[in-house]
């Protein structure tokens, strides 16, 4: 089901946390509220599940829309970091629960329940109690818990951020999966780019209350609206560079790039440089020592401090034998770099 | 040092003071319920002394009725201390002559001696009422004499030629202390205010618990959750307000309320509503009282233990429910109360045992009455071994009520530990939140 969002807005007492939101989740599709802690996107996914009232705007399941509709009669489908299994229930229980206060019957309820935990696998758990679960488990039984009614939209906050690195790239998969499967309109919560990434088809990536840009993974990687887009997405993490563009793109710290080309005459700027487009022969060259090497096994991290100020990273594969406190003139790959105005905005 | 004698050394202060306040009494209470201590029986040994009463006793207890007759009357003897009595009152030659004739003679009765006496035909004995003081200063009897030890007082008895038969009753009749029995405890069966007390005591329990310390407070407790938190806690503040009062004050208000002049009466009045005393009219009306005014303070107990237990669920788990579909009601239902099992297993052990051993608010209200329709158990023990109009306060008895409430209330929370079911409580909770 369509979701919509218009002019959404909402307040805690005399703050205004989020002021005139648009956001439009097509059918099918699962979009990943990205954002640091308090930049609101908890907030915009308990006002869509109804658990907060809505100060302004319309929220719309469809054509239908269900601002001022209480939480039980909308119809949606939420997981919780924590999961919230009710402790003193079975599986079986936990996840017949919304059909049960629906007051459906019990055989029609453990024909749902059974068919939901064959999508999640969870089948031979049904008996057990949540204690009685591994973490992962425990996320199986509260996702089957929100699909076994057939919600309109799923909500998933921060479902996987108490689970260990191993068992979240797992989940990350399977939640992907069952929403496949399911077809089933779906929004995520998360301030991890990794997951935003891996797992949705969009991002809305926000700040204090804002959407700073909505698009693919991708397309939001690649092409950031600004430089806290750039600074958001990727890992390691781009590096920035203070620059002055006249005719030559020349370093705060005085190297040359080169010719500024469509910057030319830009004045003060700052150049955004991803990791793995700096490298031995990548363009124009850069004096610099490289400070810090981290070996990821497959792949080595470098800081490099450049003669003259400003540090870049850069991501090679392994075996590269440089160490620390070698000189390096690596260069930078110019035509992928991100250039940003002082005021952050892309230039 | 080790560490566990230093673990022992941190508990010695609650060791002593269970032993000292807890341990002590109990063993005492036990002690003494079986005997037959009273005020008239003192607490330390006793004396023997023949009194009136106790010869009733005896008479009652089918010691022959000749023997009876005997102790009562008492004999009479001629002897030296008699003599000086005569030489005191009449003068040394009736002492005399008196001595002379009868020294040594022994007689039944009165009329024996007055007749030896006549037949003297002394000047000094002429009037008869003379006769009969002087009659009297030889009358040897065992009544009223105070024997530090049966041996005494057994002597007296042969002197007072008594059937050696009859010694030990009369002496097991004369002994003024306390002695070992378990007549308490039978009396306790046959007495049918026994179970008039054991009713009552239930009654007063069950309702009290039931309606108000579980009922009330969880009522009260649920529904302030859904307030917001300063109304909620102001309610409860307010709630809490007559348990920090004296016990004294808070019946009091409640008397100022319900008597004949009270409140309540004064506003029905006007409304043709005779005026009665609204806490003593009838049983029920003292009934109401008594678990009114107990539960009120009871509910509040309830209240914070079901309101913090509430809080401890998490957030996102009632999210859930209510994302779920569940009502209010419904998430009450199914989500917050199969949730209070523990604290609603705790509030009723610790509150069935305080409202076993207490009674205050019912001496203060209604004081057991109307009759003993609101006596419980632990006042029956109070008033039997230290408060009671009769003056003569039974310790025994008294310490055997104590003693069958110290058993029922052990008994009682050793059924409720296996409830707790301690392991799983100690254990740690596996679920992350």
């Amino acid at each position: 089901m369509k979701l919509v969002l218009e002019r959404f807005t909402k307040r805690f007492g005399a703050t205004t946390v989020i002021d005139g939101l648009d956001l439009t989740v097509a059918d099918g599709e699962m979009i990943a509220l990205l954002g640091p802690s308090g930049c609101g996107k908890s907030t915009t996914l308990f006002a869509i599940a109804g658990l907060h009232r809505v100060d302004g705007g319309r929220i719309l399941f469809g054509a239908r829309d269900v601002a001022d509709v209480s939480a039980q009669a909308r119809n949606v489908g939420i997981v919780f970091q924590n999961y919230a299994l009710y402790p003193h229930m079975s599986v079986a229980q936990n996840i017949g629960f919304p059909l049960r206060v629906r007051g459906e019957s019990t055989t029609q309820i453990d024909r749902k329940v059974r068919s939901i935990a064959g999508l999640v696998r969870i089948d031979e758990l049904l008996d057990r109690r949540p204690a009685q679960l591994s973490g992962g488990q425990q996320q199986r039984v509260a996702l089957a818990r929100a699909l076994v009614r057939e919600p309109d939209v799923l909500l998933l906050d921060e479902p996987l951020a108490n689970l260990d690195a191993k068992l979240r790239m797992e989940m990350r998969s399977e939640i992907r999966r069952v929403q496949l499967e399911t077809g089933i309109t779906a929004i995520l919560v998360t301030h991890d780019q990794v997951e935003a990434m891996s797992m949705c088809d969009r991002i809305a990536l926000m700040k204090t209350g804002q959407i700073v840009q909505i698009s693919s993974p991708a397309e939001m990687y690649d092409n950031p609206a600004d430089r806290y887009v750039a600074s958001f997405l990727g890992n390691p993490s781009i590096a920035f560079l203070a620059a002055d563009a006249g005719e030559e793109l020349r370093l705060a710290g005085g190297q040359s790039l080169g010719p500024a080309g469509r910057l030319a005459g830009q004045g003060p700027l700052e150049l955004g440089v991803r990791p793995e487009h700096y490298g031995p022969g990548k363009g124009p060259q850069l004096q610099g020592k490289v400070v810090m090497m981290e070996t990821h096994g497959r792949e080595d991290l470098f800081e490099v401090d450049l003669d003259g100020g400003g540090r870049l990273r850069a991501i090679l594969p392994a075996g590269s034998g440089v160490r620390t406190g070698a000189s390096v003139d690596w260069g930078v790959a110019v035509e992928r770099l991100f250039a940003f105005s002082p005021k952050g905005a892309r230039l | 040092m080790r560490q566990d004698r230093i673990g022992f050394l941190f508990i010695t202060p609650a060791v002593f003071a269970v032993v000292v306040f807890y341990l002590v009494p109990v063993l005492m209470t036990a002690v003494i319920a079986f005997t037959d201590m009273s005020t008239a029986t003192g607490i330390r040994g006793g004396d023997y002394v023949l009194t009136e009463s106790s010869l009733r006793k005896l008479d009652d207890a089918s010691l022959p009725a000749d023997t009876v007759a005997q102790l009562a009357e008492g004999g009479f003897v001629v002897d030296a201390d008699g003599l000086a009595g005569i030489e005191a009152q009449f003068g040394a030659a009736l002492t005399t002559r008196i001595a002379t004739a009868l020294l040594d003679e022994k007689f039944d009765n009165r009329r024996e001696i007055e007749r030896a006496l006549n037949d003297l035909r002394a000047p000094e004995l002429r009037i008869t009422r003379d006769r009969k003081a002087a009659a009297a200063l030889f009358q040897r009897s065992v009544l009223n004499t105070r024997h530090d030890t049966p041996e005494s007082l057994r002597a007296a008895l042969s002197v007072a030629d008594i059937p050696l038969a009859d010694h030990d009753q009369i002496v097991q009749a004369a002994y003024t202390g306390w002695s070992w029995t378990t007549r308490n405890f039978e009396l306790l069966v046959s007495l049918p205010s026994t179970l008039r007390y054991a009713l009552n005591t239930l009654m007063y329990v069950s309702v009290t618990l039931v309606v108000f310390n579980i009922g009330l407070g969880l009522f009260l407790a649920i529904s302030t959750f859904y307030l917001p938190e300063r109304t909620s806690a102001t309610f409860r503040a307010i709630w809490f307000m007559p348990r920090i009062l004296p016990p004294v004050l808070y019946v009091l208000m409640w008397k100022w309320m319900m008597l004949d002049s009270g409140f309540i009466a004064s506003v029905l009045a006007p409304l043709g509503v005779a005026r009665i005393n609204w806490m003593m009219e009838t049983e029920v009306h003292a009934w109401v009282a008594v678990i009114l005014i107990n539960g009120v303070v009871g509910a509040s107990f309830g209240m914070i233990i079901f309101a913090s237990a509430i809080k401890a669920i998490p957030q996102t788990m009632l999210m859930a429910a209510e994302v779920d579909g569940a009502s209010r009601w419904q998430q009450v239902r199914f989500i917050i109360l199969p949730q209070m099992r523990w604290p609603i297993l705790f509030v009723t052990a610790y509150q069935t045992l305080s409202l076993l051993a207490s009674f205050e608010y019912i001496l203060l209200s209604t004081g057991g009455g109307p009759g003993s329709a609101t006596e419980v158990w632990a006042m029956a023990a109070f008033r039997t071994a230290l408060n009671n109009y009769g003056g003569n306060l039974q310790y025994g008895m008294g310490a055997t009520f104590a003693l069958v409430l110290v058993l029922i209330g052990t008994a009682l929370s050793l059924i409720y530990l296996r409830f707790f079911n301690f392991q799983a409580l100690l254990s740690k909770p596996r679920i992350e939140r």
